[in-house]
């Protein structure tokens, strides 16, 4: 027995942006520190209702003396999210994680490129953060395409200004940065990002990352966070599955939580 | 082992027919995975038994997503049996269960009365299988599954099939979704069965109000969780009545008190599913209430309060 359910204490939860939360969660120290790309499920200690558990991706880690914080960056979009919205600060939250696989990040590319939509900032801004901390040569190599509907749906850019020096912000209805979607911003540079020699991560909604998938044709390496309607988080319901490529190029369904949630761009099967 | 501990242990055994169990609490096929997935959390040897997701004789892809949706106090799923296969799970799974001190029980499924027996027969061969349940009652697949449970012939003749390829106990697990659940459980009984558990998830569905789709894939999918529990107690304690062998409770249970009103009910042993996704310590947590509910009560044995419902 390795892994736990934490009980963990809500430090701040505060509206950045309308609609857009960020908790900051106080942990103990058992609570392992995670890997860019990895979630937790979170309930309202003792809550039954909203049932089930809810996935949300690790936006950053900090590790004190005598506990660990972790941060959640989260959209309001049903019953769960707005209950958790609706926590202050000293209430009890029952967190498991971290849980699912991470990017990978052993790659030594001239080229880092990542391309976020909305609320996908959140697991790409913990990856910035571990490159950055790996070696200042990762730091220079980054480019960010960052996208959302409005200025309004725009978050987590300040932080990632610390992280990254090339940014590219794009808004459908160009109140912030470009007026474009984020893949088209991405697919104006492409020529800048020869495939050998570039590493690219993504995440953000289904619509962009098939978009993206069309853009690179299976020509660059590229791994894509998903997120799915989860129930157990570890594995076992398979519930939460995508359609993707096997060994042998056949159709399978994949767990989100437990084969990804990051995988392989070219191995995901569009319908 | 001090006696005293012997003694405690002694207070929480169970048998299903001929199969004898720790104490009473298993978890459910499909809510568990194949046990390696929860073996972070839980110590699988102190659990009764293990029930592993249902097996097909060859592998299956399962239904399309999405499969899952959340309901007042459950969940729906329309997963359609997605596994590795017999022949996988025996290669590849059972070793790492064979690891454990705990009762392993196969589910399993079939698309004829052919393949129900050809998936006993290849389970019955392999070490570290102690039982089968057979599947009568999944609501997400076309072929099989519930179009045998819900027809007292059908489920009575699976039963006869699954039991000539086997010495293992026998349960067959029921479905909801019919009439009368006692009359399907009858016929089993009469073909042989050793045990049934019940109930299987009742069939519903979700919509979604700003595409005006189904929530699932499938369009319906199998209610589980809390939410079916005042169904499923109602479902067993009928069933109880009209069969000797045991019967294996299953239906929304997230706690001890759960598992108790089963028991009471008449279920000898009872299965959690659906609790596994929210609190993965959830069967161990059941097991410790169950044992303080006897210390608390100065019963000696939990063998002592099945069937014991006051009318």
């Amino acid at each position: 027995m390795a892994k736990d359910i934490y009980m963990g204490e809500v430090a701040a939860n505060e509206e950045i942006q309308i609609d857009y939360f960020l908790m900051k969660v106080t942990l103990p120290l058992s609570f392992s520190e995670p890997l860019p790309g990895q979630f937790v499920m979170i309930r309202i200690a003792g809550l039954h209702d909203p049932f089930l558990s809810r996935p949300i991706s690790i936006y950053s880690y900090t590790r004190g003396k005598s506990n660990c914080a972790i941060e959640l960056l989260y959209r309001v979009v049903g019953k769960g999210t707005q209950i958790l919205a609706g926590l202050i600060k000293g209430s009890q939250v029952e967190i498991s994680g971290p849980l699912g696989g991470s990017y990978s990040i052993d790659h030594q590319k001239k080229n880092i490129v990542f391309i976020a939509g909305g609320i996908g900032i959140a697991p790409l801004s913990l990856l910035a953060e571990a490159l950055c901390r790996k070696d200042c040569y990762s730091a220079a190599a980054m480019t960010f395409y960052l996208g959302a509907q409005t200025a309004d749906a725009v978050v987590g850019l300040n932080r990632l200004r610390k992280l990254c020096y090339n940014i590219t912000v794009c808004t459908d209805d160009g109140s912030l940065g470009q007026k474009s979607l984020v893949t088209k911003a991405f697919q104006k540079d492409i020529k800048k990002y020869s495939p050998s020699d570039t590493v690219i991560y993504a995440c953000g909604p289904k619509a962009m990352v098939q978009s993206l998938s069309k853009i690179l044709d299976g020509k660059y390496f590229c791994q894509v966070s998903l997120e799915e309607r989860m129930a157990c988080g570890v594995g076992a319901c398979v519930g939460c599955v995508v359609a993707v490529k096997d060994g042998q190029g056949k159709l399978a369904y994949k767990r989100v939580c437990a084969d990804g949630p990051v995988f392989d761009l070219q191995q995901i099967i569009w319908e | 082992m001090n006696p005293s501990n012997k003694k405690k242990d002694a207070a929480m055994a169970v048998e299903i027919g001929g199969l004898k169990l720790k104490n009473p609490v298993m978890t459910a096929s499909g809510t568990f995975g194949y046990g390696e997935e929860y073996a972070d959390y839980v110590d699988l040897n102190q659990l009764g038994a293990i029930v592993v997701k249902g097996l097909s004789l060859k592998p299956r892809l399962g239904n399309p997503p999405p499969r899952i949706m959340e309901t007042a106090g459950g969940m729906l799923n329309a997963v359609g049996l997605q596994n590795v296969g017999v022949d996988v799970f025996i290669k590849e799974k059972l070793p790492f269960l064979r690891q454990y001190d705990v009762a392993v029980i196969a589910n399993i499924y079939g698309e004829s009365t052919l393949e129900y027996s050809q998936v006993a027969k290849k389970l019955s061969q392999a070490e570290g299988v102690h039982a089968l349940e057979v599947n009568v009652s999944c609501p997400n697949v076309k072929k099989g599954g519930l179009s045998f449970g819900s027809d007292p012939k059908a489920a009575a003749e699976v039963t006869r099939r699954v039991k000539a390829e086997t010495h293992l106990p026998v349960i067959v697990k029921l479905t909801p979704n019919v009439t009368d659940i006692a009359a399907i459980a009858q016929s089993v009984e009469e073909a042989g069965a050793d045990a049934v558990s019940l109930i299987n998830t009742l069939t519903g569905m979700s919509i979604d109000l700003k595409t005006r789709t189904p929530h699932l894939k499938n369009i319906t999918g199998g209610l589980s969780g809390p939410a079916i529990k005042p169904v499923a107690l109602r479902m067993v304690w009928q069933v109880a009545q009209k069969v000797a062998i045991p019967v294996i409770g299953i239906g929304g249970i997230l706690t001890a008190e759960d598992a108790l009103e089963f028991m009471i009910a008449g279920a000898k042993a009872v299965q959690i599913g659906t609790a596994n996704f929210i609190n993965p310590r959830a069967t161990i947590e059941i097991i410790d209430g169950i044992r303080h509910y006897l210390q608390n009560n100065k019963i000696k044995n939990i063998n002592d309060i099945v069937g014991t419902l006051r009318t």
